[in-house]
């Protein structure tokens, strides 16, 4: 049909008629669509609404319930236990971002700077991203609770004498170091692509004008790896505000409630004890906004501290 | 000048060294004491084992039903990487190829909910699986897999199409192929290198998953690895050498997985971010 018109791609199309191409179009888009409309698109519209209903499991086994309005909103207000989850999380996100980036870029200039054994380093500390952190997590959770006792009374070395998991307190050190253990190496790994990408004759410039190697690193290398900045703590924010695994391994929320992340907060309202699935609803919907409003703000921020260098 | 140079070399050696035995100490400490019987382990945790007992390995290779568990997280992911790749292939090709209002329409609706958390989503999620009946289905988990994914799929592979020559398509339709041979004979081996990181990334989402399966799958004949591992951690709260054979058994493929693709693995992350 366009065999003695259209020379270039973009004629072939014109040429063809308008709803011919839709119906190709939807038919090639269709199997996608549908997997994504039902299991993504319809649970994230349909939440809306649950959240204001007050479906449980107990109730008819969960098949019958009310639309309650704004209840659930208003219960969460005075929700303690779902605050202090937001709270613990947000303040976990926060020295996730500090600590991972900080070691992940540590350990990419660490990399860069070595002319051997460049690959045999990258491929250990990106080792622990590809184990679950469930895995991990008990693994650790050995260390903790076997292995670091061993060596305080054998060796005496009494700083490893504390209780690991059943002091909030250091139970939150230790999430952090289980979470980074697993994350860093993701990080290092863009880290190393962006200082790669870092023009060698800039750093011999500055070397050359006197500058010694933090110098370097400082004004020429970081500006320029700007970009890869924003895309990892982009990441780890993100991750950092859904963690589950690593807690669920590690502490399960405790002691108490001291380690409860948001996402074992919601997990537990649903599929633990009370089975209030709408109010669960509910707590991952204001979660989603949080999220959200966070997310604009953090891409804002990054984005006008790049415009400025 | 030279001797500060050699320096700092030597301690950027020794903490990256260091650094390098955190990163592999517990997985070392798990693999070694694994071999201990319960006696041996509570004595001194940081020793070679005596000799190198499978018996742990054999008690708990049973009791977690590793093949069985193995299995169905092979479907799980097979199945699931399949159809993003299929789906998403497809999708984002066709999209991509026609310039029109519906093609963008469609193409905003798949990549907006890419920021939508899966906790957001996760309890209406479990009504759909319950209202289709899906629930303990591997099959029907293997859809939801591809329903989570798709949007992240799609988005890649409209991005790539981008960059591949329209001509090739143009003469192969000229030569009288249909749609659908266009895309599987002349589309699908152009994007390969695509493929390759949504497959990766993919298998490593689905493969590590683990609150999804918590949720949707009770029996346990269809456990996944970390469904299994996970109850018997729960069994054998403290039997510890039990435990950690079942890790280092739970970590394995990976670990294979990891020795065998591993150039892949790392490019795909890095090329991903920085085109991202």
């Amino acid at each position: 049909m366009t065999l003695f018109h259209g020379r270039t791609g973009t004629e072939v199309v014109s040429l063809k008629k308008p709803g011919k191409e839709n119906i190709s179009l939807i038919l090639f888009a269709l199997p996608a669509f549908i997997v994504y409309a039902l299991f993504k698109l319809f649970p994230a519209v349909s939440g809306i609404y649950y959240a204001m209903t007050n479906w449980n499991g107990i109730n008819n086994a969960g098949k019958s319930y009310d639309f309650i309005g704004l209840d659930n909103f208003i219960e969460i207000m005075s929700d303690k236990y779902y605050w202090k989850s937001i709270l613990f999380t947000m303040k976990y996100v926060l020295v996730m971002i500090i600590v991972v980036n900080i070691a992940a870029l540590v350990l990419a200039v660490a990399i860069e700077s070595r002319k051997r054994m460049k690959g045999i380093f990258r491929t250990i500390f990106f080792m622990p991203n590809m184990i679950s952190m469930i895995i991990g997590g008990y693994m650790w959770m050995f260390v903790f609770t076997k292995v670091l006792y061993y060596m305080a009374d054998n060796w005496g070395i009494s700083f490893f004498d504390k209780s690991w998991i059943g002091d909030p307190q250091y139970a939150f050190i230790a999430i952090i170091i289980v979470a980074s253990w697993g994350a860093v190496g993701y990080l290092m790994i863009i880290y190393m692509a962006a200082l790669q990408g870092v023009p060698v004759n800039l750093k011999e410039a500055a070397s050359l004008d006197g500058a010694n190697a933090w110098q370097s690193f400082w004004h020429v290398s970081l500006p320029l790896i700007q970009n890869a900045v924003t895309i990892c703590v982009f990441w780890t924010l993100n991750s950092a505000f859904q963690v589950f695994d690593v807690v669920y391994a590690l502490t399960g929320g405790g002691p108490g409630r001291a380690t409860q992340t948001v996402a074992i907060n919601i997990y537990e309202e649903a599929f633990r004890g009370n089975i209030r699935y709408g109010y669960a609803t509910a707590k991952s919907t204001m979660l989603f906004f949080i999220v959200f409003v966070i997310t604009l703000i953090q891409l804002r921020v990054m984005k006008r501290k790049e415009q400025e260098l | 000048m030279k001797q500060k140079r050699s320096l700092i070399n030597i301690l950027v050696f020794v903490f990256l060294t260091a650094a390098a035995f955190f990163c592999l100490f517990p997985l070392l400490m798990a693999f070694v004491n694994s071999f201990k019987s319960n006696r041996e382990l509570l004595a001194n945790v940081v020793t070679l084992p005596r000799q190198w007992n499978f018996s742990n390995y054999i008690r708990t290779f049973d009791k977690m039903h590793y093949l069985r568990s193995l299995g169905n997280t092979i479907v799980l992911a097979a199945g699931g990487v399949g159809l993003i790749v299929l789906f998403s292939a497809m999708a984002g090709w066709k999209m991509c190829r026609t310039k029109n209002r519906l093609s963008k329409a469609l193409f905003s609706l798949f990549v907006f909910s890419m920021l939508i958390p899966f906790n957001s989503i996760m309890i209406p999620l479990f009504r759909v699986v319950m209202m289709f009946h899906i629930k303990d289905s591997l099959i029907g988990l293997v859809f939801v897999y591809a329903g989570l994914g798709v949007s992240m799929g799609v988005f890649l592979y409209h991005g790539f199409v981008k960059s591949i020559p329209y001509e090739l398509e143009e003469a192969a339709r000229i030569d009288g192929c249909s749609s659908l041979q266009v895309f599987f004979l002349i589309v699908m081996p152009m994007l390969k290198p695509i493929t390759a990181a949504i497959c990766i990334t993919n298998v490593l989402w689905i493969w590590n998953d683990f609150l999804l399966p918590l949720i949707v799958i009770s029996d346990s004949k269809k456990y996944t690895l970390l469904l299994s591992t996970n109850t018997l951690f729960g069994q054998y709260s403290n039997d510890w050498t039990a435990i950690l054979s079942a890790l280092i058994l739970a970590a394995v493929p990976v670990i294979i997985f990891y020795a065998f693709f591993q150039k892949q693995i790392l490019h795909g992350i890095s090329d991903g971010a920085i085109k991202g």
